[in-house]
This record gives C-alpha cells, structure tokens and sequence, in this order.
C-alpha cells in the first residue's frame, strides 16, 4: 500500500521561457531572401522596405545576425553566378555593354539589400570584424565576375584591343570605356592588378615597335613630332576613360620606349640630328626635342654633349682658321655673331635653360682661349667699332654692341694682354683724335671698371685726364704768347704721364729748325708752370699738318706724322736725297724711316715723293726726290704710315714678352700676399692660391710661378722648410 | 501638386504622425527613414501614401522633434535607454548623441551624471574617447564605458599592471603595461572597446632584435597617425619609442641620452603646431625633474628644462613640479607644484626658469585627515584645468584667471581627470566613482 502510495518525483529540467517560435529565424530569412530575388529580378516594386527592414532587424535583435550574414552571401553569390552566365554567353561587342548594364543593375540591387541589412551593418558587421555589406557586394562581384575564368582574360583582351584599335585612329566607345574602367577603380586593387599592368606591358611593345618603324623612315624631327602627339593622345585617353593615377605610368612607357631608347640615335640622325637642328636655327624642333627628352633621365645632357661638342669643334675651326685671321674685326664678328645665334637658340627652344647657358659659356671660353691673339683681336674690334664703325648708331645700340663685347671680354683667360692691346689702341686713337665719341670710350672704361676692378681700368682713365689737361695747358700757353708767335707753325702738344701710356721710349729725331723754336718755347712755358718736371718729345707719335707747292703751282695739304713732316722738310732745300742722307739728318730709327719712306713714295696717289730706283721696298742704297708731277684731286691728302693694324709677328713677340714681363711681379705679389697670411704653406696649395687670386686677370703658367717662387728664395723673402722641402716659410 | 508631394504621413505603432520631406532629409539617406522615403522603394507610389513602421510612438515623437530642430529634449517619463534604442533602430543615434551635450566650455560645465565603479580603492587612469565615451584604468583592468555610459565588456591583462591608457579612435583603446620579471609580457596593445578583444601588440626592436619592454605614458599624433610611448627595455633601452596607428609597425625610437629621462616619462604631449613631443619626467617618479622637447625630424633635443641645478638642497620644502602641460597657444609649458601654485615656464626661450604665478594661487581646501592626489594638469581651447583634491579649478585668459571650480560633495580627492569628446571626465580615488562633466546645449535665445 505504501508502495502503491510511493510517488515518484521527476525533476525535469527548469524549462526557458521560449521568447520566439523556433521556425521564427527560418521564416523570417525566407522573407528576406525572398525580397533579394525580387530585387535582383527587378520586381521590386511590391515589396514594402518597413517589414523587410524590421525583419532584419528583428533577426538581429534576436541574435540570427550570423544566419543573416551567411544568408546574404549565399544568396547574392547565387545570384551573380547567374549574372556571370549571361555575361559569358554575351556575342562580340555586346560583352562589354552586358558586363556594364549588369554591373549597373548589381549596384542598384546592393544599395536595396544594404537598405534592408542597415541595422545589421550598424551593429552586428562591426562587432563581429565583418565586411559591411556594401563592401561585401563589390568582393563578390570581383570574385564572381571578374575574376571568372571565362570572363577575366575576355575582359582584358576587349579591353586592350578597343585601345589598340583607338591608337591605330578607329573611333571606339568611350563612355563604355569609362564605365568599365570605372568598375574596375570601384574594385579597389582589381584595376591596377588586373588592367593596368597588362595595359602598360602592351602598350610598351606597341611603342617599342612604332618606334622602331617610325625611327627607319622618318627624319629626327618628324619623328619627334610623332612622339609628342602620341604622348598627348596618352594624355587624352587617360582623361577619357582611365584613372588619373594611372597618366604618370602610361607617359612614362611612352617616353621610355619613343625617346629614351632611341635617344642616341635620335641626336646623331644623319642630315636632320641635333647638329643640322642647330646649324639651320631650327628653333621649333629643337624646342620639341627639349621638352621630349627633359622627360627622361639623361635626356637633357645628352643634347647638352652634343651641342658642346658641336661648338667646342666649329669654334676651334672659327678661331684657328688662317682665313678668318687675315681680319680681326671680321674674326671677332663671327664670334659674336655665333654666341647671338646660340643665345637665340637657348631663349627660343632651350627655356632658357640654366645648364645650357653655362655649357655654352664653357664652350666660348675653351675655344677662344685656343687662339692667342683673341685678346688682341677683341681690343681692335672695339678699336674699329669706337674709330668708325659706331658712326651713326643710336647710344642704345652703341651699348648692345659693348656689352656683347664684354660678354667675349669675360671668356678671355689673359685679361691682362687684352689691358695691353686695348691701351695700345686707345692711346692712338686719343693721340690721332680719332675716337668718336667721348662718352662711348668711357662707358666702355666703365664696363671694364666693373667686370675687373678699379687697378685694370686706372691707367686707361689717367689716359683721358692727360688729354683733358694737355687741351688746358696749351690754351694757357697760346695766351701767354700770342704776342709772340707771328705766322710760324702751330703747335699742339699733348702732355702725356709716363706710365699711364703705352710709349716706349724712342730716341727723339732732329726736328726742323723752324719746329725746334716753338717747342723750346712751350718747354720753358710747360716748365715754368710745373716745377721739377720733365719733359720728352715723343716724336714718333705726332702728326703734322703741312702746305706744299708742287708743279703747275698745284696746292696741297698733306696731313702727315712728325717723322714724315722731318723728311719732307728736308726736301725745302734739295732736290735729291740718299737714304743715308736722310737717316743722317733726321736721325728717324731705321725701321720707322722705311716704314715712313715708303708711305711717301710708295703708296700710289699719295706719292710725294720719287724713289730710284722705283721698287716696293725701300733700300739702304735709295735715292729719294721731290715728285714734282703730284696730283690729287683732293686739297687736302693724307698719307698714312705703313703700319699694320694687326701687329706683326716680332712686334706680337714683343707684347707678348712684355705681357709676360708685367705678369712677374703680379705674381710674386700674390705669393706674398698669400705667405704672409699662411706663413707655411706647400708648393701645390701656392700654385692653386695664386692661380685662384689671379684668374680674373690671366692663367699663370705653374712653371712661371716655380720660377717666381725660387728668385723669392733667392730674395730671402721665403726660405724651403728645413724638414720637409715641399714646405716654404715666410720670412719677415 | 508639389507642396502636397513633400508632406509625408506616417503610422507609427498607430499613431499618426505628419511632416516634410525636407525635415526628413536631415535624417541623412543611411539612415531607416531615408531608406525608406529613397525612390528606389517608392516606384509605385498610390498617391496618399501613409508608411507604417511598428516602433514606439512616444519615441517617434522626440526623434522627429530632434530632426525638425537640431534638439533633443527626453521627456522625464522616458528612460534613456529607450529612446537610444530606438533612435539605434532608425539610424539616428549619433545625432542623439550630438545633440546630448554641446561644445566643451570650461565655464559653462554642469555635472551630468556620476557613475560607480565595480572596483574599489585607487583607480590608475580615466581617459576621454573621441566619441564621448571613457576608460578607467584599476590594476590590471580596464573598464569602458560608451557615451551612453554603459559599461562594456572589460579588458582584461592578467594582472599585468596597466600604466597608461589612450583612444586611437571611438572604437580602439592602446593600453600600456608593466612588465613582470622573468615573464617577458608587458608592452602595450590595441584593443576593441566595444568587445575587449586585443586586436594587436606593438613589439620593439633594437638592432633587429625584439625586445620585451614596459611602456609608460602614451600620445597621439592624429595629423602624423603616430603614437609616443615612453619605453624601458631591459638592457638599459630606454626612451620613446614611435608607432604607426595604421600599420602597428615601429617606425622611430628615441634613445634616452645623458641629463634627460624619457624611458619613465610621467607624461607626454604631442604639440602640432611645433610637430614636436613634450616629455616630462616629474617629481618623485624621479628626484629632478626633467622637461624636453623631442624633434623626431632632427632627432634631438630642441628645448630642455630642469631642476636638477636648482634643488642642491633637495629639501622637501622646496617647490617641486609635480606635473606639466605644454599651453600651445601661449608658447609655454605650465607646472604645478606641492603648493598648488602654478608656474609657467617659456618655450621661446632656452635659459628662463619657472615663472611662478602668484595671482592663480589654488584655492587651498585641504582637509586635514583627507588623503591628498598629487595634482595634475590639462589644457583645452585656451582654458587651462587643475586638480586639486576634490575640485578641479578652470583657468582663463592671458593671466590665468581662476573662472570656474568643479566640485561634487563625495567621492575623495581627484587622482586623474581626462577631457575629450566634449566632455570632462574626472576620477575620484576613495569611492571609485567617476565624474562626468558636460556643457549644455546653447540657450533657446
């Protein structure tokens, strides 16, 4: 009984309250996944976005947000594997549009589905580290779509192909294009990785074969013409329809396969390279080859090599040339004329290119240098300009052709033989008063002045001071003796301080008497005013004004140089002179008396005198008379010396020792300069310092420096180190 | 035709409710209510539309009164917490969240809410996220709270002492640790603050090798995605070393040299404008105190400060910055000391000393049995913020004028505060309560 009483206690597990039916979540997503059909069928019009949204978020809410997820990919990845299927069985052309009306209707589809899953997104995505769903729809299309077999490399081969046929001028359908392209950026990766590359590889070797056809039958600048036009097209193309990331990458292909491989070759082009370019002034296709090669390493000293070499060889041939030698002036103006046509060259095509400026500068001063003379020869250009050659010309041109000047003036490595030649000429052209114009010869001193300092110009300025007084002093002269002086030769002196000119002393010769008086006169006058000077006659640099009466009463004023008037006069009182007899008389050094003799009786029309016997040159054993049957057809005649502008070879040899003369103590200067100051220095760090002090005058040769160095020695100025021989001391 | 086509109805959970389309634009198209007034779920429209939405209408009400006028006003008979969840269920809670609270004033703060932690005793650290959110640091643990100062799931380091603590962003917390001996874990972390998950460790090397290390005091340079971190290394490897926020990966460190401490620096600060990092290694972490400029560019020094020649007597009396903050705005670094006076200290110039300021003297309301915090500094906007015991004092202007004192009646002295995200959060040492301090939103007129 009691065992029938027993009742057996069950304890059954303490049961959850069931919060949702078990099928809830199923259901639910059958609804969702429904609503995902829908969309992608178009056929989305009868669903209503508050009941998918709140089913989502319900499945959310209740924790299906994984069920959810995986739901979504499934469903979608279904969905684009359809897709994929008609995008393959797509015929011809009609690939693309397939692939961008999909493409289009896929992003459409994804923004409803983000739409429906945004409570998800917002919560359940972050939390558990997954892909939000807009991200998650652009994976799957890559993976699904574009990353298909049977749709990757038919993408890529459609792709390359519309661009080759554009590049071969087919019109193709750039919208498309754009789309496409546009799909492939939106992918992220996918366009650099699947499109660019390839593209770039291709268009590599299509360049690299148009180039290598274009470079066999065209011309260099036909070629370049080419070349800028197909990397402008690029350029095009990339705004059309590709990623501004990718115009860098293409340009650089471009540049690489047309310019940079072929660059050699392009320069040296026979008959149309970079020499005939500069040579013929092409200014438009030298500019063109600019703006080609600065795009590519080496380019731009590639053609700075060239055009280097190139003038480095024209102006040796300019400057060693014996033809162009004959005339300084013409010599000087071919430089100049050269250096305007690169300059032009440079501003016009070059964009005025620092590197190229200076590469021309260098060239100038190589060749230039090559030829001794070019200081000589600069300073008579001036010399001509400032004679005669600047008649006419406005100040502002006058200028121009100075400061061009001045530009070939900077090249010159011997400065200081120019000072030389261009004291020379300044002071005949003072003496003969032949300058044209004050204010140019000055504004010439003054660019000197500021190109090589106050030392270089300080003499030539004493030149000027000199003339200015000697107009003084002979004014004050003239006034103190106007009583005196009846109808005798005038006289004009010039003044002149030694050292400032150029003059080497020259014996004076034996003036006529009628001469003689005046000038004792102006010497007690000139002496008189200036205490403790002196005074020598520089007869050798005078000229004379003088009448003479031939036959037929004929009249004439011959206009002649002191040495011409002393030997003429001679002939008042006779008819016939030996060369002795007036070498005697006059005591002219030979080699001016011949050179005088012979302009007097040798130059035709201006033969006022007779020689015998009748030869160009003049003899010790001549004979000399009066030529009484002397006509012109001129009142006034006047007869030049002999003398060569250029300098001949012994007198060059005697500048040029001068020069050389002068240099010596210049340099001993700068060595002890530079030794006071460093007190211990070796033989090298001098040359350098010496060479470094005086390059804005001259080179200084090292040997001539050695030289310097050791009569230093010997002066006890310096002493050789007593260890170490390379080292010098200072001895003060 | 056009005026009738912007009116919009809506049924919500029954009631009726009626506004524009424009209102409704505010609501941003990623949101529910753009979603759904979007064309694409509208293409066959019936021409008297009514959208039904099975949510809570009193609810409605404030969210739509928040998208017509920019302003949030719950009523008093509505939890928080359910107004949040539906505005997370339209897409609308950051804009709740941005009309909560308004522009960090300084003198305009009120206390918003205090809330109690689950630890007791010290707490190490409270840092202000970006997005209004918090983290305090105890021991080892770390809790984290959202703007809605609800507590997310902790971090975790087992008991690895945490030192400091920092947002990269609303969603990632770096957190430095001290290394145990022979254990060869410490360094530092990244780590999720919505789940505690570590999402990655930094690791250092030093001539190709990696070291393990204890990471101190943390900043960001969010212009440069950069961080700072003072190290120590076993083998005497002491200095900043330098992170990338994006890749993780090491990209500089910072030796320490002679006469200037970084490896144990008390606390760094990145300056912007000068793209320099302040390093300040303080009394009594150290017995002098050091200030420095670090010029990762240069690699070096570019400006120093200390007292180590100043305090010969090294009495107790003496003044001793006990902590630092650089005030970008007037070139200068400004110090406290035991005596609560602040003290300034001139960028510009390599040889000043500290300029005392007397007239911004602490107000002094020391209780005498209460356990005093060493004091600590932070700027914000060209307003300069002390603590002092139980208050924290605002100052303004180009004198530093005392203009404001936050103080709440229970809790102990303030052993750390944080400003960020528009809000000030300060942290008491005796309860383990936290402090929220919020400025209100602009007056109606």
């Amino acid at each position: 009984m009691s065992a029938q009483k027993r009742r057996t206690f069950k304890i059954e597990a303490f049961k959850h309250r069931v919060e949702i039916d078990p099928k809830y979540a199923e259901r639910t997503w059958k609804v969702l996944e429904h609503a995902i059909h829908e969309i992608y069928n178009h056929n989305a019009s009868g669903l209503s976005f508050e009941e998918l949204y709140r089913n989502a978020y319900n499945m959310v809410l209740h924790k299906y947000g994984e069920k959810l997820y995986s739901g979504l990919v499934t469903t979608m990845t279904g969905h684009l594997k359809e897709i994929a299927k008609s995008i393959e069985d797509a015929q011809g052309s009609l690939f693309l549009e397939e692939l961008d009306r999909k493409w289009g209707e896929h992003n459409k589809a994804l923004q409803m589905i983000r739409d429906i899953m945004m409570y998800m997104d917002r919560t359940f995505v972050p939390s558990s580290g997954r892909t939000p769903v807009h991200d998650l729809g652009l994976n799957l299309w890559r993976d699904n779509i574009i990353h298909s077999s049977k749709i990757q490399s038919r993408l890529l081969d459609t792709l390359l192909d519309l661009i080759h046929r554009e590049r071969k001028g087919e019109v193709i359908n750039r919208g498309l294009m754009r789309n496409i392209t546009k799909m492939l950026m939106d992918l992220g990766p996918v366009y650099q990785e699947d499109f660019e590359k390839p593209f770039l590889e291709v268009s590599a070797s299509f360049y690299s074969g148009e180039s290598q056809q274009l470079i066999e039958c065209c011309d260099c600048g036909e070629y370049l013409r080419k070349a800028e036009k197909r990397l402008s097209e690029e350029t095009e193309r990339v705004s059309h329809y590709l990623d501004s990331a990718s115009e860098v990458k293409i340009t650089s292909v471009v540049e690489g396969e047309m310019i940079a491989n072929h660059m050699q070759r392009l320069v040296h082009m026979e008959n149309s390279g970079l020499v005939n370019m500069l040579v013929d002034d092409k200014y438009e296709d030298l500019a063109r080859m600019y703006s080609l090669f600065r795009r590519v390493t080496d380019g731009l000293s590639t053609i700075r090599d060239v055009m280097t070499a190139h003038l480095r060889e024209t102006g040796r041939q300019l400057v060693s040339d014996p033809e162009k030698l004959k005339d300084p002036v013409d010599f000087v103006q071919h430089l100049l004329d050269e250096k305007d046509k690169y300059d032009m060259i440079i501003s016009k095509s070059f964009n005025n290119d620092k590197t190229f400026q200076n590469a021309l500068n260098s060239s100038f001063e190589y060749f230039i240098n090559l030829n001794n003379r070019s200081p000589e020869f600069i300073s008579l250009y001036v010399d001509d300009k400032l004679r005669k050659g600047l008649k006419g010309v406005t100040e502002e041109d006058v200028e121009v052709v100075l400061d061009k000047v001045m530009m070939l003036f900077r090249y010159l490595q011997e400065k200081d033989v120019f000072e030389k030649y261009y004291k020379q000429h300044l002071a005949k052209r003072l003496l003969s008063g032949k300058t044209v114009s004050d204010d140019v010869e000055r504004s010439m001193i003054v660019k000197l002045k500021t190109e090589c300092g106050y030392q270089f110009t300080s003499k030539l300025e004493g030149m000027f001071t000199d003339m200015k007084t000697s107009v003084d002093t002979l004014q004050g002269f003239y006034a103190s003796q106007h009583a005196e002086i009846g109808d005798g030769p005038t006289l004009a002196v010039q003044v002149l301080t030694t050292g400032s000119w150029p003059t080497q002393p020259s014996p004076p010769c034996n003036l006529p008497p009628e001469i003689i008086g005046i000038c004792e006169k102006f010497r007690t006058y000139y002496l008189g005013t200036h205490t403790g000077r002196r005074l020598t006659w520089q007869t050798n640099m005078g000229t004379a004004d003088i009448k003479a009466t031939f036959g037929k009463g004929q009249k004439h004023e011959l206009n002649v140089s002191t040495y011409q008037m002393c030997i003429l006069m001679l002939f008042n009182s006779a008819e016939r002179l030996s060369y002795k007899e007036i070498e005697q008389a006059t005591e002219i050094p030979a080699s001016d008396l011949k050179r005088c003799l012979q302009s007097l009786a040798c130059v035709k029309g201006k033969n006022v005198l007779r020689k015998e016997p009748m030869s160009k040159d003049i003899a010790e054993d001549d004979a000399f008379y009066f030529n009484d049957k002397f006509t012109s057809k001129f009142i006034k005649v006047k007869i030049g010396t002999v003398a060569a502008q250029k300098e001949s070879e012994p007198e060059k040899q005697e500048t040029r020792q001068r020069v050389e003369e002068d240099r010596k103590p210049q340099i001993e200067a700068a060595i002890v300069r530079i030794m006071k100051s460093r007190r211990v220095l070796d033989h090298n760090t001098i040359v350098t310092e010496v060479t470094s002090q005086l390059q804005s005058r001259f080179l200084p040769n090292p040997v001539v420096i050695k030289k310097r160095i050791e009569s230093l020695i010997e002066r006890e100025f310096l002493e050789r180190d007593k260890a170490d021989r390379k080292l010098y001391r200072y001895l003060a | 035709m056009a005026g009738r086509k912007c009116r919009v109805r809506f049924n919500v959970g029954g009631k009726i409710f009626e506004t524009t389309a424009t209102t409704l634009a505010n609501a941003g198209r990623n949101s529910m209510l753009g979603a759904l007034l979007d064309e694409s779920w509208n293409v066959r429209q019936p021409e008297e539309a009514e959208y039904f939405i099975d949510r809570n209408p009193a609810c409605f009400a404030v969210l739509l009164d928040l998208l017509r006028t920019g302003e949030l006003h719950i009523p008093p008979n509505m939890p928080e917490k359910l107004l949040f969840r539906e505005a997370l269920f339209y897409g609308l809670l950051d804009k709740v969240r941005a009309a909560r609270w308004g522009a960090f004033d300084g003198n305009r703060l009120h206390l918003a809410s205090s809330v109690s932690g689950r630890a007791p005793g010290d707490g190490t650290a409270i840092r202000a996220g970006p997005e209004g959110g918090c983290c305090v640091a105890h021991g080892s643990m770390v809790h984290v709270y959202d703007w809605m100062l609800e507590a997310h799931p902790p971090i975790s380091l087992d008991f690895q002492q945490v030192n400091d603590v920092g947002y990269i962003d609303a969603g990632s917390i770096v957190i430095t640790a001290r290394e145990r001996l022979g254990k060869g874990d410490g360094g530092m972390g990244v780590f999720s603050a919505s789940t505690g998950e570590l999402r990655h460790r930094f690791r250092v090397t030093h001539y190709d090798q990696v070291k393990s290390f204890t990471a101190g005091a943390l900043s960001f340079s969010n212009a440069d995605r950069k961080i700072f971190t003072s190290c120590k290394g076993r083998c005497n490897e002491y200095g900043i070393a330098v992170w990338d926020q994006d890749t993780g990966e090491q990209v500089d460190f910072f030796y320490e040299q002679l006469d200037c401490s970084l490896g144990d620096a008390d606390k760094l600060q990145w300056l912007d404008a000068d793209k320099c990092l302040m390093v300040a290694t303080l009394f009594p972490r150290r017995d002098t105190s050091f200030i420095g400029l670090l010029d990762f560019r240069a690699k070096g020094v570019v400006w120093s400060w200390s007292d180590a020649n100043a305090s010969v007597s090294a009495s107790l009396d003496e003044k001793r910055v006990l902590h630092a903050t650089a005030v970008e705005e007037t070139r200068s670094i400004c110090v406290v000391n035991q005596y609560d006076d602040l003290g300034f200290i001139d960028l510009r110039s390599h040889a000043g000393g500290v300029r005392w300021s007397s007239r911004s003297k602490l107000m002094n309301r020391k209780a005498p049995n209460e356990e005093s915090c060493y004091p600590k500094l932070a700027t914000h906007d060209g307003q300069l913020f002390c603590s002092m015991n139980d208050g924290i004092s605002v100052f303004c202007g180009p004198e530093w004028v005392l203009t404001s004192t936050l103080r709440r009646s229970f809790g102990g002295s303030i052993c750390d505060f944080s400003i960020g995200g528009d809000r000030l959060f300060a942290l008491h040492s005796e309860e383990n309560v936290f402090d929220v301090w919020e400025t209100p939103s602009s007056p109606i007129i």
